[in-house]
């Protein structure tokens, strides 16, 4: 029976973690992430869980660890965020390219300079072409919830790559909400044991992981790495509805839209300025506009066609990003978001708005302005240059 | 059973052909490790000579009958704790083993190793110290002895130069760190090698490790005939002593019958040939203080 | 889509990569069988393991991956291995 529970967001993603049995952790602390490395050195000290546990003395060696056990065969687990992240750079982009089912939960936070500690997609977005597939919540129920999609996911044998699963610093990492976790047998029943056949360093098989290998060779080994994300593209909606199935709970897949089926305008937001960005779009409908939410989950594998349906016919598009894309001057999702439609729908105007940086509200009155800039656009037909959220702006 | 009988019985676990430089001693050195470690060995093997000459193989051949791969430069120690970790979870013996030079271990991938030694991981990890990074060019490592050439610290047109900073005392950083079995070998010394492999192999509750002195041959500019005889003037002139850590307890493995004066030593490598009087004389010194530090712990018992 | 590989990362299943490093000599040992007291010295210190041991323990050197590097000849205390110029391939 599941039970239901007072948790934060690390809390969440502990649990989600250690019901997933896996069999080797290791995980430096670091802000905001920190208490899930305690909570799963908890979990082990109280004998609740039986994995491995290593406390490492940074993320390079966490990553490292892991990726060892996981190249052995272990299934495994670890967290960081922003510095970590960074730091771990060399063995995460590894991780990837070796294709090690490895799930790591990401507490989103900002990258320093300016000395920073609070929320924000940038570290992860940063490093989102390396390969792994990453998936961004929204809230705690999400957080619990994906990591035990990620491994399945990950450990799909059409996919057997790596996954984030993303969530904001403080934002969700602190805040306690009402959790419901499922019992042990289900999630067991839900995701099978894991059994390595295309990578292993074992006596019984040797074999030798990671030659120096040819530029043919190289070529061959990035395109079925491609083809691992597409077969993830598929996966992650059919696993949706899956777990839908055993748990009663759905989270859209690759993306989830909201009061969008109607809408002549849409508003596109990602993690956990969705819930507000849900109230704003409540509060617009009622004062007339028919704006719609796209709540974007997947980054990568970048969700294009799902994208592309849930705004094309639109009148105008927005996306409200806690990220820089430093270069273009708006925020990272949207030039995702932006080079998906074209094509189909490349006329269609957009909005690039930046907000919430540094850990900053992201409040109601911040998403009224965003739908406005919105329809400030389907009035005009023209796109916007970036709207700095947060900043004091004109608005004509 | 002798040394002989010992290592003809033993199947040779690296392939036969790897293009090392002619005389390598670090090629003597893992054949001899290898065979004494067995098929039961999971071997890592970071970027540099050893990986460079193909001991982990290339596109889809491998360069060991054991399983073998390429961790990071910096992260070795770090790969293996975790391969180690899965072994130990279901409850299966296995050596994990890293063959790292001195790049992967004092420099670059020192802060996995001191973490991996502190927590206790039991990987085997065997570092040879050909002071630099060879593989790439001979470029100057924390291992390099003061004065040497290297690509990095070059000699001038005029003949003076080399490297300012003094040689890192590798070995007894990593005894410091209090781990069950810290040893120093040399290629001209195998049945000592041998004894200690065996002996970090036994180890059961924590990190072993291995120091191996190899003077390179191409890197330093010796013939390739003296390449046995070089490494023993390091041993015979107590520039590179042969000793071991167990538990703590120091004990000197050999002590020459005669030291000879390092000047012997220096003499055989042409990065030292445009070493002054002087140059040699604080080289001298520098040994004769190691030399009697390592007397003083070795006598504390 | 063909594939040259059968591989979806870079590993290496398929045996030994060897290099034949015997063609490198320019110069082989010859061990003189009457100055040889089978001592065993050449056997613990030839780099890549070229000098076999026999079951009367005899010791002979297998030329396939020799690449002539002296060591055997330099450190046999009997003066029983000799240098001497590589005529021809491995198998001469």
């Amino acid at each position: 029976m599941p039970e239901i529970k007072v948790q934060n967001g690390n809390m969440a993603a502990a649990t989600g973690a250690a019901l997933c049995r896996p069999d080797v952790i290791a995980a430096y602390p670091i802000t905001p992430q920190t208490p899930v490395v305690e909570y799963l050195t908890q979990f082990k000290a109280d004998g609740e869980i039986e994995s491995t546990m290593s406390e490492v003395e940074s993320e390079l060696s966490a990553m490292s660890v892991v990726t060892g056990a996981s190249l052995a065969g272990s299934r495994t687990f670890t967290a960081t965020a922003s510095q970590g992240l960074a730091l771990m750079y060399e063995p995460y982009f590894r991780a990837s390219t070796l294709r090690l089912p490895i799930v790591m939960a990401v507490v989103n936070r900002e990258m320093i300079s300016p000395q920073t500690l609070w929320g924000g997609p940038q570290d992860a977005l940063c490093v989102r072409d390396a390969g792994w597939i990453q998936i961004y919540v929204e809230d705690n129920q999400e957080i619990l919830d994906t990591i035990i999609l990620a491994f399945r996911l990950a450990e799909d044998k059409g996919v057997l790559l790596p996954v984030n699963v993303c969530y904001d610093g403080f934002y969700l990492s602190h805040m306690s909400e009402r959790v419901e976790v499922p019992d042990q047998a289900s999630v067991d029943a839900f995701l099978p044991h894991y059994v390595p056949e295309h990578i292993k360093l074992d006596p019984v098989r040797p074999m030798s992981v990671d030659p120096l290998t040819n530029g043919y060779l190289l070529t061959e080994y990035r395109l079925r790495h491609t083809q691992g994300h597409q077969r993830a593209l598929k996966l992650i909606d059919e696993l949706d509805a899956e777990f839908a199935n055993q748990f009663g709970r759905s989270y859209g897949g690759l993306v989830e839209e909201y009061c969008n089926t109607d809408s002549d305008a849409v508003l596109v937001t990602m993690g956990s300025m969705t819930g507000v960005a849900r109230e704003a779009v409540d509060l617009a409908r009622a004062r007339g506009r028919k704006i719609g939410l796209l709540k974007l989950r997947a980054v990568r594998p970048f969700p294009g066609a799902r994208v592309v349906k849930a705004i094309a016919g639109r009148k105008a598009f927005g996306v409200v990003d806690r990220s820089v894309s430093f270069g273009w001057g708006t925020g990272i999702t949207f030039r995702e978001i932006r080079s998906a439609m074209y094509g189909e729908g490349s006329n269609i105007p957009a909005v690039p708005m930046i907000g919430g940086l540094g850990g900053e509200d992201v409040t109601i009155e911040h998403m009224m302005l965003a739908i406005d800039c919105i329809y400030q656009a389907v009035e005009s037909g023209l796109s916007n240059e970036t709207v700095w959220l947060n900043k004091e702006i004109d608005i004509m | 059973m002798n040394i002989y009988e010992k290592l003809a019985m033993q199947e040779e676990m690296i392939s036969p052909g790897i293009s090392a430089c002619v005389g390598c001693n670090v090629e003597l050195t893992i054949r001899t490790v290898m065979r004494v470690l067995g098929p039961n060995t999971i071997l890592a093997i970071p970027p540099g000579c050893m990986g460079g000459v193909g001991v982990v193989g290339w596109d889809k051949k491998s360069g060991s009958k054991t399983p073998v791969f390429f961790p990071l430069l910096d992260n070795v120690a770090s790969m293996l704790a975790g391969i180690k970790l899965h072994y130990e979870h279901i409850g299966q013996k296995v050596n994990v083993v890293a063959f790292a030079g001195d790049g992967a271990s004092a420099d670059a991938g020192l802060q996995c190793l001191s973490g991996a030694a502190e927590r206790g991981d039991k990987i085997l990890y065997i570092c040879y110290d050909n002071e630099g990074y060879m593989n790439t060019g001979y470029q100057r490592s924390g291992t390099t002895t003061k004065g040497a050439w290297t690509s990095t610290t070059p000699v001038s047109r005029q003949g003076c130069g080399g490297k300012k900073q003094d040689k890192k005392d590798f070995p007894m950083i990593m005894a410091m760190h209090d781990i069950p079995y810290m040893a120093t070998c040399n290629p001209a010394f195998i049945k000592d090698m041998v004894d200690k492999v065996e002996k970090a192999m036994a180890v059961e509750d924590g990190l072993a490790f291995l120091y191996v002195y190899n003077p390179c041959l191409t890197g330093w500019g010796i013939q390739s005939d003296k390449s046995i005889e070089s490494a023993r003037a390091a041993v015979d002139s107590n520039f590179a002593p042969l000793y071991e850590v167990i538990n703590g307890t120091f004990k000197l493995n050999y002590q020459p019958k005669e030291t000879i004066p390092v000047k012997n030593f220096v003499s055989y490598c042409k990065k030292f040939s445009h070493l002054n009087d002087l140059e040699i004389e604080n080289l001298q010194q520098q040994t004769d203080s190691k030399w009697h530090r390592l007397q003083m712990l070795c006598e504390m018992g | 889509m063909k594939y040259i590989s059968d591989y979806i990362v870079p590993i290496g299943p398929e045996g030994l990569y060897i290099i034949d490093t015997g063609k490198w000599r320019t110069r082989r040992p010859e061990m003189d069988i009457m100055k040889c007291k089978k001592c065993g010295t050449c056997f613990l210190y030839c780099p890549v393991h070229a000098v076999k041991r026999h079951e009367d323990k005899s010791y002979t050197i297998d030329y396939t991956y020799c690449k002539g590097c002296g060591i055997c000849a330099n450190e046999c205390r009997f003066d029983s291995i000799e240098m001497i110029p590589e005529e021809g391939d491995s198998d001469a």
